[in-house]
């Protein structure tokens, strides 16, 4: 029996195989098609000091073998999720990320602290490309990626994971500065600045004008980006970018990833993280590999 | 919910650019309320990536067979037409909030497409009028015929029923207790503003660009007013599609 489960600093799941925020709601809606407790993660949608109602539709367009989206943050508040979605999720056998955004590092603080204990682990977003104020403004320079990380894990009283943005010039540098603030781990990529134009109108698809380009057509772009990042840092990476099969994923933990996150492929298939984690063990044992880390960065360059 | 394959029996063009799929699945034959839709994988690759959201136009239990209608805008419903009988087709379903059905004297207002998941609805009021519009041909008006009081037709070259829009059909809706409609934008909205002014109960089925279908990934939002006038955007695929007009803004 090849061993599954991965720690990935402290937070301890029993396979690597976790939902992508932004992606998967509160758990709620793919809960009515599984058992939540056969996932090793749930990172939630994307949290706010306040509640928001996002941008307006169009907030979707299907390119090829890609979606951009473009939703803004729509959530109710970090404090009903914690009085009315967290119970739910806790039922589970299922570690449960906080994704966080704010506009400003003191209401990224405010967040963290009001989360607390309550949750396995913080991801904090500095790289969704959908807002105008913070999110992404933070995630693409070192200094900035450094100061918020150091801030806010000095009020963060579970694992902090930084979620990295791919629209940057050299993502090792932003790796490295997550690191030196104080990141317990890393979770890349976010997804990728796009633009999709509708030739009848003229007009671009999406009412916010461009949007977050995710799907197997961001693969390539995530599996080099975490191979680079795993040259870089010592803390855990969880990779995420068009995982739609388990072969993407044993492709991502080649490239250096400890654990890897499923998100467009819910949408075709509610079942994808289920038969990733059944497809990652089939894998090991076929293959007699003791345990999933053991593959971790074995790619032979 | 189910979630699996379904053995198509037929895909037929039953007007320009329209067509009408029957698959079996005796499940969701069961469970549709009507104005629920079912969320389809059209191809088996990763183009086109996501589902495609079609409401179901008649729901036969005794038969456990599934009927859509749709229509051919795009890349995917161009693909769905080339399914045969004897394929199968990957649906989950069926999906978000239906029609509540009204005991008293209803009419369902229909425009294009959106005549299709109204047919279910009709077949299950008591007492139902029909005012259906078309951009040209007509389809599916045998069977509003079949379980409606009266139909009236319209089409915008005069080739069904009358020349012009469904909404010349009627001046006013005072008769009926309840009016669901479901069509363009600009005639949703019109008879909304006519059973506001009439005092009739109104219920409208949006259509948004979806992902999920199921109401995780939020993109398909639809801008609603709750009772204490405060604007949200709700989700099309969960909340809706079919929304009390009272609620729906129906103006973006």
């Amino acid at each position: 029996m090849s061993n599954m489960a991965v720690d990935i600093a402290g937070i301890r799941m029993k396979n690597p195989v976790m939902t992508a925020s932004g992606t998967y709601g509160f758990g709620r809606e793919y809960g009515e098609y599984f058992d939540l407790s056969l996932l090793g993660g749930i990172v939630v949608k994307g949290l706010t000091l306040k509640p928001r109602e996002g941008n307006k539709p169009p907030r979707i367009a299907e390119t090829p073998a890609g979606i951009l989206n473009s939703v803004g943050l729509q959530n109710p508040g970090v404090e009903y999720f914690l009085e009315n979605e967290l119970p739910f999720l806790r039922k589970h056998d299922v570690a449960v990320i906080a994704n966080i955004a704010g506009n400003t590092e003191e209401e990224y603080c405010a967040m963290t602290e009001k989360l607390g204990a309550s949750v396995d682990g913080i991801e904090l977003n500095i790289s969704c490309p959908n807002v105008k104020e913070g999110g992404v403004a933070f995630g693409t320079r070192p200094e900035s990626v450094y100061r918020i990380t150091q801030r806010v894990k000095a009020c963060c009283k579970v694992p902090l994971i930084v979620k990295l943005s791919p629209n940057v010039t050299d993502i090792r540098e932003i790796a490295l500065s997550a690191e030196e603030g104080g990141a317990d781990a890393l979770s890349l990529i976010n997804t990728l600045l796009g633009m999709a134009i509708d030739i009848r109108t003229r007009r671009p698809i999406l009412s916010n004008i461009v949007g977050g380009l995710s799907g197997p057509a961001v693969k390539p772009v995530a599996v080099r980006m975490v191979w680079q990042v795993a040259q870089a840092v010592k803390i855990p990476i969880i990779g995420m970018g068009g995982i739609t099969t388990w072969e993407d994923a044993v492709e991502f933990i080649l490239a250096g990833a400890d654990a890897v996150s499923v998100g467009t492929a819910n949408f075709g298939n509610p079942f994808a993280p289920v038969e990733i984690a059944g497809g990652l063990k089939a894998y090991l044992e076929a293959n007699e590999i003791g345990a999933i880390g053991d593959i971790k960065g074995k790619v032979m360059i | 919910m189910v979630y699996k394959d379904c053995e198509i029996i037929s895909n037929k063009e039953i007007a320009q650019g329209i067509y009408e799929l029957c698959f079996v699945s005796a499940q969701i034959a069961e469970a549709a309320e009507p104005g629920q839709f079912v969320h389809v994988k059209i191809g088996k690759g990763l183009d086109p990536l996501l589902r495609r959201p079609i409401s179901i136009c008649k729901a036969d239990a005794g038969q456990g067979v599934i009927s859509l209608v749709y229509q051919v805008v795009g890349r995917g419903t161009k693909v769905l037409t080339e399914y045969g009988p004897g394929e199968v087709l990957d649906v989950m379903g069926p999906l978000g909030k239906g029609f509540p059905v009204i005991e008293g004297k209803c009419a369902v207002i229909g425009g294009g497409i959106g005549n299709a998941p109204l047919l279910e609805l009709a077949s299950r009021l008591r007492s139902c009028d029909a005012y259906l519009g078309f951009r040209s041909q007509g389809y599916k008006v045998e069977e509003f015929n079949a379980c409606c009081s009266q139909v009236q037709l319209a089409s915008d070259d005069g080739t069904t029923g009358a020349k012009g829009f469904v909404t010349a059909l009627f001046d006013s809706l005072k008769q009926y207790d309840a009016v669901y409609t479901c069509g363009p934008k600009p005639m949703m909205r019109r008879v909304k503003e006519m059973c506001k002014r009439d005092g009739v109960k109104c219920y409208i089925s949006v259509e948004e660009r979806m992902g999920c279908g199921v109401g995780a990934c939020l993109v398909c939002a639809c801008k609603t007013q709750a009772a204490d006038g405060s604007l949200h955007y709700s989700k099309a695929c969960k909340d809706g599609p079919v929304f009390d007009a009272e609620e729906v803004m129906l103006d973006e």
